[in-house]
């Protein structure tokens, strides 16, 4: 069995698949990058509050321990049905591990799990990401530089000088807008935190219609006997934090120290910084395929985006149609069942939040966030569909995980210390609403709730060592949930 | 379409009082809050976590 990626869908999936499976089966994992990133912490990271050490370490010990095969490599080309000297289907990889660099070889599967997350497409909006005029924090090399440019940031404020900051997404259809948003609110802590809060404008740039959309169309849950909006909620802590917004935006390009944007109104305008967090859009990684005979499928197994097919409802329909059963339940590709893709790397059927175009054509629509706990979730039902398949055949029944009937927890720190550090926890159920079961809120108000406290702060370290002991596979890692 | 200003949004919402700030900030009070959302979470991730639940092929 081969899993593409070793992030959490992809980490988890190897994991269970050695517990599971392990027994007369090889679980093999293909990943370019030689360390595990528990992307949840890169924030920490950004702001200079954790090393690059404290939210990474090397798979090939982890995995060597847990008797999985790991190449370092990136993979190219997917080849389902083999070609003409193997009637296996494969992987076409090429190894990015320094011991066997530039080498191409063939990795054959009986069942592929796809989890290779995004590919963070910069090169969408002209002059965006660590090459051209901002930061991100979407990887812990990217995080590092985002640390830096901001202690350089701060160092100005402290001449007197004052600063302005943009945080937010680079691009009208980006999702991770939480991760953004928590971004903003670590910032506005670091430079209260310096004594230089007087000297930043902080203003948070974003895709979404409204403060507390976070791409899943916002939330609504009960607080004291009134049932209340993340958009009320979110705006009352940018009042209280002194952070602007700009909402319903699509970065067009950013120039030094300039970010041009359109509204959803139409109009342009640009946001001058002089540090810029925005994060990318995410698209598919390039992977291809090709059938028995060399020709290129990949138009047959991934949608434009590049993300791979699975079984959702493609079919375009209006958002006033959507439904909650659009949604995929198993993660198979329909051309070839013994492919599975989780987590980011699947297609989603259509965005959660509604998709809006300005008076120009220009579609502003936040993505859906399909990270995190998500992730890990369809990474385990995969295996366990594969565990029924290998035991019953391809007829078995198989696992079902859909975002429909899923929660999320979101906990988005906004300073740190362990007395006087503070987080807005927030819970969904399900990530995708379902107007059919809750017809009020598309969403369960028992489990989905928002607060702001140094609890919250709590919680988000204490996943962050879970998580972290979970993923290094030590004594009783499947105990703690996905 | 006509946008919400976002900073007269902003500039609307309801401010928390200062008892609200430092119930936020109170150890022992946080203490409480941290048991009843870990109880929150772990009710929801029981509730999303079904993976034996099986859906035909």
């Amino acid at each position: 069995m081969v899993i593409l990626g070793a992030g959490v869908a992809g980490h988890t999936a190897a994991l269970h698949a050695k517990r599971m499976l392990g027994k007369g089966n090889e679980i093999i994992v293909i990943s370019p990058n030689s360390k595990y990133n528990w992307i949840p912490s890169n924030i920490w990271v950004g702001v200079g509050k954790m090393s690059a050490e404290q939210v990474t370490f090397p798979l090939a010990p982890v995995y060597k321990k847990q008797g999985i095969t790991f190449h370092q490599a990136l993979a190219q080309e997917i080849h389902p049905e083999g070609d003409s000297t193997t009637s296996s289907g494969y992987v076409q990889v090429t190894y990015t591990d320094p011991a066997r660099n530039g080498e191409v070889s063939k990795i054959e599967y009986d069942f592929l799990v796809n989890a290779t997350g995004p590919k963070l497409n910069f090169a969408a909006t002209p002059g965006l990401g660590p090459d051209g005029h901002t930061v991100s924090v979407c990887t812990f090399g990217h995080a590092m530089e985002a640390a830096k440019s901001l202690a350089e940031a701060i160092a100005v404020m402290k001449t007197g000088k004052r600063q302005s900051i943009a945080v937010g997404v680079g691009h009208g259809t980006c999702t991770c807008e939480g991760a953004a948003f928590e971004y903003a609110f670590n910032v506005e802590h670091e430079v209260r935190a310096a004594g230089v809060r007087d000297f930043a404008d902080i203003t948070y740039i974003t895709n979404e219609y409204e403060l507390g959309d976070f791409g899943v169309g916002g939330l609504v849950f009960s607080q004291q006997g009134f049932q209340t909006s993340s958009k009320m909620w979110t705006e009352s802590l940018f009042r209280e934090r002194g952070i602007s917004a700009i909402l319903g935006a699509h970065v067009e390009k950013v120039e030094p120290n300039a970010v041009h944007y359109e509204l959803v109104d139409g109009t342009k305008d640009i946001l001058k910084f002089d540090f810029a967090m925005l994060l990318p859009p995410f698209r598919g990684v390039d992977l291809k395929a090709f059938d028995k005979a060399g020709n290129d499928i990949s138009d047959q197994i991934f949608a434009a985006s590049g993300f791979m097919k699975v079984d959702a409802d493609y079919s375009g329909k209006p958002y006033e149609e959507w439904l909650a059963s659009d949604w995929p339940k198993t993660y198979r590709n329909p051309l070839y069942p013994n492919i599975f893709a989780v987590g980011i790397a699947f297609a989603p059927p259509h965005q959660i939040s509604k998709p809006r175009k300005s008076p120009n054509g220009t579609l502003i629509a936040p993505s859906p966030p399909r990270t995190g706990m998500p992730s890990g979730i369809m990474g385990k039902a995969a295996i366990l569909s594969i565990r029924e398949l290998i035991k019953s055949g391809s007829g078995a029944a198989v696992a079902s995980a859909s975002m429909s009937d899923m929660g999320a927890a979101c906990v988005a720190s906004a300073g740190s210390g362990l007395k006087r550090g503070s987080a807005a926890s927030m819970t969904m159920y399900p990530v995708v609403p379902d107007f059919v079961k809750y017809p009020n809120t598309g969403r369960s108000v028992e489990e989905t709730f928002g607060e702001i406290g140094l609890a919250g702060h709590w919680i988000k370290l204490l996943l962050h060592y879970m998580f972290i002991y979970k993923a290094k596979g030590r004594f009783g890692w499947f105990l703690i949930p996905e | 379409m006509t946008m919400e200003n976002p900073g007269e949004a902003i500039a609307r919402a309801p401010l928390p009082t200062e008892k609200t700030l430092k119930q936020r900030k109170n150890v022992f009070i946080q203490l409480t809050r941290f048991a009843a959302i870990n109880i929150k979470m772990i009710r929801m991730i029981r509730k999303g976590h079904h993976p034996m639940e099986k859906t035909e092929n």
